[in-house]
């Protein structure tokens, strides 16, 4: 029952493998900044407060001063929810149009296998750059943090590793849903990306725009890494949500590509 | 004579076995699959199917069936609107209006068809595969989703580099690896889309005499060309597609008898057309120092009219499916040319005689899955 999804997990080891040494030397590099940035004695939440308050509540997070607060806004709520985000939903718009503008879901389409299983095998084959890079990166950022002579909750560390992958399959079901509604996946990939860009700066701006409630359309409302790695509190709730709306999506995209024609 | 008539819900009748001389073929050699599948339904039975996209009708209200263990040819030039049929058939789209069955089961219930398909073999016209694996593993997926009870026999007769990546693959070698996974899990059934385009001349050959054979086991090939010749060597019956209707349905031996031989030819002395008084002579256009012209006649009379002139060279050759469509099938492209024939599904009187007219014994789809050819 799982042959797609084996082949296609596959498929995805080496970028897989790839994305995450390209995050893992992110991770390092910015781990890697922080002694000099604590030693600079900048007072950045003097910095955030002369900002707009749209950037405020970007990047409001506690004290960059300390290790969890800098790593939370540098490398997670940068770098891993917007960047690791944007790749996983762009791979979720490959998923599905690449085959149909190819030809090569034709011989899939030919077996007896129900296009509601393709969809799914396909989809959950994401999980291979989620979880290859949940696991390592979080080792990395450890391994960084000794070296720099700081100390970091490893649990906190993994909970923020962890409670990212609701918020990941999210970004790939808005990509798999663009998959099978576009024929051409560089349309759909595109399309991904710019859905995860564009609800993150949604959630970013509605609250200070006043238009809070607007915000909660976007998944990145739904995972905070500062709050659980300042102030180690987990979002259990959120996580469900995430998750609830990644079947939401997966059941909508399947419902489309199965009443759809495949020309 | 008794001519096989489709009535308007598509179903034939008429079509009890044909007394008259059977031509030699080599269906007639085939054993035990007439009486095997008669009670059985028709691999393929197409009813008044249409498939417009927009404004534009692809397919437009076809009727035809394929019976158990025959080879049928969909032929028809490029552009009309075979790859769409075999589409719909295959279920990657919806028909805009009627149906079809596939080995009994209706097209347009996913989940029916979906059983169906276990017994399906389907090659895509120009196939495209997964480029970055070899053809090996890929075999492996397939065979993972639906058998490879076949695979090293079939690839005994077509060897595609299995250990190279399939982007290293030639266009023949990307053909065989399809024509390999189309057979591979013993499907009874297998619908191909052009499936010899690509493959060398040697190749080729191998893959008409293996769906030859294919047949003689008694399973069902059905195939879209828009090669004359090739559906001349290996199909029993063939329908003709063009501007997306059904332009007839006949057995091939009728088709190519009406479908005459292009002579071109230069002689020593001169030829005008007055010298060609002879029956048969059509699209004549006049060469220097020779002629061109489309032969539908008696071969006595043209070899006994090539004896008369001094001949420096000659070529006999199947005319282009063009010219049979220009011929015999009227010259316009419009639409509305060929309605009758295939706008209802079924074919007035005239169109019937024009059609199977020949004195060919012609079988139409049996109702009894015979079609007359099997005992």
């Amino acid at each position: 029952m799982t042959e797609i999804l084996r082949y296609e997990g596959r498929q995805r080891v080496r970028g897989s493998v790839l994305v995450t040494i390209g995050f893992v030397l992110v991770a390092g590099l910015y781990v890697g900044l922080f002694p000099s940035v604590e030693q600079s004695g900048v007072d950045f939440e003097q910095f955030l407060e002369s900002a707009p308050e749209a950037a405020q509540s970007a990047f409001a997070v506690g004290n960059l001063n300390t290790i969890e607060g800098f790593l939370a806004v540098e490398l997670y709520q940068f770098v891993w929810i917007l960047l690791l985000g944007v790749y996983v939903a762009y791979s979720g718009g490959g998923l599905i149009a690449a085959g149909i503008e190819q030809g090569r879901i034709d011989m899939l389409l030919a077996t007896p296998i129900s296009r509601r299983r393709i969809v799914l095998e396909k989809y959950l084959s994401l999980l291979v750059p989620i979880v290859v890079a949940n696991l390592f990166v979080p080792i990395a950022v450890a391994l960084g943090v000794g070296a720099i002579g700081e100390t970091i909750s490893l649990v906190d560390l993994y909970a923020v590793h962890l409670l990212s992958i609701p918020y990941l399959l999210c970004c790939g079901g808005i990509g798999l849903v663009m998959s099978v509604a576009v024929d051409r996946p560089s349309i759909a990939q595109r399309g991904g990306l710019l859905a995860v860009f564009g609800l993150f700066l949604v959630e970013t701006i509605a609250s200070s725009a006043g238009v809070d409630w607007l915000g909660g359309v976007s998944p990145t409302r739904y995972y905070d890494p500062a709050e659980i790695l300042v102030e180690g509190t987990y979002d259990v709730a959120g996580a469900l949500i995430l998750l609830s709306g990644a079947v939401a999506l997966l059941v909508v995209a399947s419902a489309y590509f199965e009443a759809r024609d495949v020309n | 004579m008794v001519a096989p008539e489709l009535n308007g819900d598509g179903s034939a009748t008429g079509t009890a076995p044909e007394p008259g001389p059977e031509p030699e073929t080599d269906a007639q050699t085939r054993t035990g699959a007439g009486t095997a599948t008669s009670d059985r339904p028709p691999a393929i039975a197409v009813r008044d199917l249409t498939k417009a996209y927009g404004d534009v009708v692809a397919n437009d209200s076809l009727t035809f069936e394929v019976e158990r263990g025959e080879i049928f040819g969909y032929l028809g030039p490029n552009g009309a609107g075979k790859s769409t049929t075999i589409r719909t058939l295959m279920g990657f789209q919806a028909p805009t209006a009627g149906t079809a069955t596939v080995l009994g089961r209706d097209i347009r219930d996913d989940r029916a068809l979906r059983a169906a398909k276990a017994d399906v073999g389907f090659l895509p016209g120009d196939p495209a595969f997964d480029e970055d694996v070899t053809g090996e593993r890929y075999l492996d997926y397939l065979a993972r989703l639906k058998g490879d009870a076949r695979r090293e026999e079939l690839l005994d007769l077509f060897d595609p580099p299995l250990d190279r990546k399939i982007r290293e693959y030639s266009t023949g070698n990307r053909q065989m690896l399809g024509i390999v996974q189309a057979f591979m899990h013993d499907p009874e059934l297998v619908v191909m889309d052009e499936p010899t385009s690509g493959l060398d001349p040697l190749k080729q050959e191998r893959f008409h005499s293996f769906v030859r054979d294919e047949r003689d086991e008694g399973k069902t090939i059905f195939f879209s060309s828009h090669v004359l010749s090739e559906v001349r060597r290996v199909c029993d019956r063939v329908a003709i597609l063009r501007n997306g209707r059904l332009v007839t349905l006949e057995r091939v031996e009728s088709l190519l008898e009406r479908g005459g031989k292009r002579v071109t030819m230069h002689t020593a002395d001169g030829l005008t057309e007055a010298d060609l008084a002879i029956d048969g002579i059509a699209e004549f256009t006049m060469l220097d120092d020779g002629a061109r012209f489309v032969f539908t006649g008696d071969y006595d009379d043209l070899v006994s009219f090539l004896s008369a002139h001094s001949i420096v060279e000659i070529e006999i050759e199947e005319p282009p499916l063009e010219d049979v469509f220009m011929h015999y099938y009227g010259e316009t492209s419009d639409r509305d040319d060929s309605s009758g024939e295939a706008g209802d599904g079924t074919a007035s009187p005239d169109e019937r005689d024009r059609r199977i007219g020949s004195g060919e014994p012609d079988r139409g789809p049996g109702p009894d899955g015979t079609g007359g050819r099997r005992d």
